[in-house]
C-alpha cells in the first residue's frame, strides 16, 4: 500500500535542491509507512552521511561503575538531534566521550568515520563544542579568545577577521571587544563561548545547554546559526532542558535515562513508543521518566 | 542550630590546617636561607645605615606615617564563606559573638605583624627616639590597643553601603590614627595620651555602635575582604609552591603588549599566545618577575664582596626561572586548550621561548646595571651568568619537569 519512492541520482539531485520541501514530505510518509525506520531511510534512499556515529558505547569515570549502558546513536549531515534526559541522566558524559576527552570502556565514537584515537587533530578540527558552563581564559579578552580560537584551527587571518566581526555584530558585543570575561555577565560569556565555536565554522556541533543565561536576542541568533549551519551540511548534537525549543528545531531527540537510551527517533517515532499519540516533548518526557520511578 | 561559636572555631582551625600544608612547604623550601642571607647581609649594612642617616632624619615623622598606615589598613577576618550569603545572612543579627570573635582573632593577627614590624625598626627606635627598651614596649602595647580600636571601628564601618561615604570614613580614622601616633612617637605626656585614649573610646561607644544599630552587614563585602586575605596568603605561597586554589585579579597593563607581537597569528602559537597573556596579566607572573629583577638590581649595586654579588645574581636569576616554570600549570586545568586540534605538542618550545626572551631581558639589564655600577668585565660577567642560569632551566629542568607530567 505503500506508495514507492523514486530512487538513484536523478532523485538524490531534486532532493538536494528541495531539501526543506521534501523533509516534510518524507516525515510524512514516515508518519504512515516508514515508522520506526527513518535512519535506514534516509540514510539508504537520500545517501545522507552520518556525521557523529556513537556504537555500543559504555563509559564512565570508573570501569567498575559506568554511567553509560551501550548506548548507540548517530547524527547526521543536515540534522539537529537533542539530546535530552534529566539532571544525572548521563547527557554530560556522553559529550565528553563525544569530544574524546574521555575514553570510552567498550565501543566507539566517530566523527566522519574517524575515532579519536585514530586521527586525534582533524577529529577535534571536525568539530566545535559550546560548553554548560562558559570556559573562558580570565586574563584574555573577548577579541583575543577569538583570535586564539582561529589560530588554534588554523584559520587563516583574513576569514578570522571577517567573521569575527560579523559576529560581533550579529551578538551585539561589539563594544565589548576589550573587555576582560570579569566584566561579563553569565550570558555574554555564554555569548562568547557560542561565537568561539560559530569563528571555527567545523562540520559537527555539540552544544551543552547552550541557551542557560543568554537573552532572547542571543537566542534567536543562535537557533538561526545552528538552522543556517545544518543547511549548510553540518550535523549538531544539543542537549538542553528547554523541551519546547528543542521541538521546534531538532529534526530527530535521543532520550537519555540513567545511561540508558529510552527512546530515540522523530517526534512522531517517540509518540509511537511511548504509545502516546498527539503528545508533545514534554508530555512525553515527563511519562517516560515517571513510569520509570513507579518501576523501581 | 547552628552554634555561631563552635562555628567560629570550626572555620579557624579549618583555615590553619589548611595553611599549616603550606606553611610547612616554605619551611621546607630553600627560599629561607635566602631569608637568613638576607638577614645576615641586612644586619650588618644596617647599623651602617644607622651611622649614615643624618641627625636630621625625622624620625618621629617616620614612625607616624609608617604606623599610620599600619593601623588603619587591615580589616577583620570574619572567615565568612559564599554560602553564608545564603544560609547565614538571615541570623545576622544574632551572630554578634562570631564577629566579636572574628575582632579578637584579627587583632591578635594584626598585633603581631605590628611586633614584627617593631622589631624589625626597634634599632632606629632606641637610637633616634627614645633609648628606653621599656617605652618601647610601652609604645607596642598602645599601638596594639590602637589597633583593637581600629579593627572594631572599621568593622561597624564597612556596614555603610556608599563607597564614597565608606571611603570617608576610612580617611577620617587614618586621620585620627595620624594625631594619636604624632603624640605617641613625640613622647607626649602620660595624661595627653589617657585623654586621647578616652576620646576614642567615647567615639567607638557614641558613634560607631549606633552604626552597628543602623545599619546592616555588607555581606558581599565582607567576603570580599576575607578573599582578599586567603588570596594574600595564597599569594605569598604561590612564590614557594603552587597554590592550585590561586585566581587573582587580572591586570591589563597595556604598555607591555609590545610583548603580544612576538606571538604572531600562527596554528603553532597557540600557547606563545597564551603564556604571553598568563605572564603580562595574570597571577602576578609579571609583578613577581619585576621585583625579584629589582631586588636583584639592588644587591648588585650593595653588595661589594665579587663572589658575593656573583653568588647573589645567580641566586636571582634562578628563583625567577622557577617562578617562570610555574606558567606550565596555568593552563593545566583550562579545558578549553584540551579541545584545540593544535597545542599540546608546542607548549615546552612556547615555554622555552618565553624562557630565552624574559631570561635575556633580565640578564642584559643585570648585566648594564653591574656594568654602570661595578665595571665592564664584571657586567659581562653577570650577564654570562644569568645566559647559564636561564639556559640549565630551560634546556635542562624544564623538559624533565614536562615529561614527569
Amino acid at each position: 500500500m505503500c506508495p514507492r519512492l523514486p530512487e538513484g541520482k536523478t532523485f538524490q539531485i531534486i532532493q538536494s535542491l528541495l531539501f526543506n520541501s521534501l523533509q516534510i514530505r518524507y516525515s510524512r510518509i514516515n508518519g504512515t509507512c516508514w515508522q520506526g525506520q527513518t535512519q535506514q531511510f534516509l540514510q539508504g534512499v537520500f545517501k545522507m552521511e552520518a556525521m557523529l556515529t556513537v556504537e555500543k558505547l559504555s563509559g564512565g569515570y570508573q570501569r567498575q561503575r559506568p554511567v553509560l549502558h551501550e548506548i548507540s546513536f548517530s547524527v547526521n549531515k543536515h540534522e539537529i538531534v537533542g539530546l535530552i534526559g534529566l539532571n544525572g541522566a548521563g547527557k554530560s558524559t556522553t559529550i565528553k566521550h563525544i569530544l574524546g576527552l574521555m575514553e570510552p570502556h567498550s565501543g566507539e565514537v566517530r566523527i566522519a568515520g574517524k575515532t579519536w584515537s585514530e586521527s586525534g587533530d582533524a577529529y577535534r578540527q571536525s568539530l566545535a563544542y559550546i560548553p554548560e558552563m562558559p570556559l573562558l581564559y580570565e586574563e584574555m579578552t573577548l577579541w583575543e579568545h577569538l583570535e586564539l580560537t582561529a589560530m588554534a584551527y588554523g584559520l587563516d587571518e583574513n576569514t578570522f577577521q571577517t567573521r569575527a566581526e560579523e559576529l560581533l555584530k550579529e551578538f551585539r558585543m561589539q563594544k565589548m571587544k576589550s573587555w576582560f570575561p570579569s566584566h561579563f555577565s553569565k550570558g555574554m560569556r555564554q555569548k562568547v563561548m557560542i561565537m568561539c565555536a560559530f569563528l571555527v565554522q567545523p562540520d559537527f556541533y555539540v552544544a551543552d545547554e547552550p541557551f542557560v543565561g543568554l537573552d532572547p536576542i542571543g537566542i534567536k541568533s543562535f537557533l538561526d546559526r545552528m538552522v543556517e549551519m545544518k543547511h549548510q551540511g553540518c550535523g549538531i548534537l544539543m542537549s538542553t532542558h528547554i523541551l519546547a525549543t528543542a521541538e521546534k528545531y531538532c529534526d530527530r531527540f535521543i532520550l537519555l535515562h540513567e545511561g540508558r537510551i529510552l527512546l530515540q527517533g522523530e517526534l512522531s517515532e517517540l509518540r509511537e513508543q511511548a504509545g502516546m499519540p498527539g503528545a508533545d516533548l514534554d508530555e512525553i518526557y515527563v511519562q517516560m521518566t515517571k513510569e520509570d520511578d513507579d518501576g523501581e | 542550630m547552628v552554634n555561631e561559636k563552635e562555628l567560629w572555631s570550626k572555620r579557624r582551625s579549618d583555615y590553619w590546617s589548611m595553611a599549616i600544608k603550606y606553611l610547612r612547604l616554605i619551611g621546607n623550601s630553600g627560599f629561607l636561607f635566602t631569608i637568613y642571607l638576607l638577614f645576615v647581609f641586612g644586619s650588618y649594612y644596617y647599623g651602617q645605615f644607622l651611622d649614615w642617616l643624618p641627625a636630621s632624619f625625622p624620625a618621629t615623622l617616620f614612625f607616624t606615617a609608617l604606623l599610620t598606615w599600619l593601623t588603619t589598613r587591615g580589616r577583620v577576618r570574619t572567615f565568612v564563606k559564599q554560602g553564608d550569603l545564603f544560609f547565614l545572612s538571615p541570623r545576622e543579627r544574632k551572630m554578634s559573638s562570631y564577629f566579636r570573635a572574628a575582632v579578637f582573632y584579627s587583632w591578635l593577627m594584626e598585633t603581631l605583624y605590628v611586633s614584627v614590624v617593631f622589631l624589625i625598626l626597634a634599632p632606629l627606635f632606641l637610637d633616634r627616639i627614645s633609648p628606653s627598651g621599656a617605652l618601647l614596649l610601652a609604645v607596642l602595647l598602645l599601638v596594639s590597643g590602637l589597633k583593637l580600636w581600629n579593627l572594631a571601628a572599621g568593622f561597624e564601618e564597612q556596614r555603610i553601603q556608599d563607597k564614597h561615604s565608606y571611603f570617608f570614613h576610612t580617611l577620617i580614622r587614618a586621620g585620627l590614627n595620624g594625631v594619636a601616633l604624632y603624640a605617641l612617637f613625640s613622647l607626649q605626656p602620660v595624661w595627653f595620651i589617657g585623654i586621647l585614649a578616652a576620646v576614642f573610646i567615647g567615639l567607638y561607644a557614641g558613634y560607631y555602635r549606633r552604626l552597628a544599630a543602623a545599619h546592616s552587614l555588607k555581606w558581599e563585602r565582607l567576603m570580599r575582604i576575607e578573599e582578599n586575605t586567603v588570596m594574600t596568603f595564597y599569594r605569598i605561597a604561590n612564590s614557594f609552591t603552587d597554590v592550585p586554589a590561586l585566581q587573582s585579579k587580572v591586570r591589563k597593563r597595556g604598555w607591555l603588549s609590545p610583548l603580544f607581537r612576538l606571538a604572531t597569528y600562527r596554528q603553532q602559537h597557540v600557547y606563545r599566545y597564551l603564556f604571553s597573556r598568563a605572564f603580562v596579566r595574570s597571577n602576578d607572573y609579571f609583578g613577581i618577575y619585576l621585583r625579584l629583577t629589582l631586588l636583584g638590581l639592588l644587591f648588585i649595586y650593595v653588595v661589594r664582596i665579587d663572589w658575593g654579588r656573583w653568588f647573589i645574581v645567580a641566586l636571582f636569576a634562578y628563583m625567577t626561572a622557577l617562578q617562570l616554570e610555574t606558567l606550565k600549570q596555568h593552563y593545566a586545568t583550562a579545558k578549553m586548550v584540551e579541545l584545540y586540534p593544535a597545542g599540546e605538542k608546542t607548549k615546552l618550545a612556547s615555554h622555552q621561548f618565553w624562557l630565552i626572551v624574559l631570561g635575556l631581558f633580565q640578564g642584559m639589564i643585570f648585566g648594564l646595571f653591574a656594568f654602570l655600577s661595578i665595571n665592564v668585565a664584571d657586567g659581562f660577567l653577570v650577564f654570562g651568568l644569568t645566559l647559564i642560569i636561564y639556559g640549565y632551566h630551560l634546556l635542562i629542568r624544564l623538559p624533565k619537569r614536562y615529561r614527569a607530567s
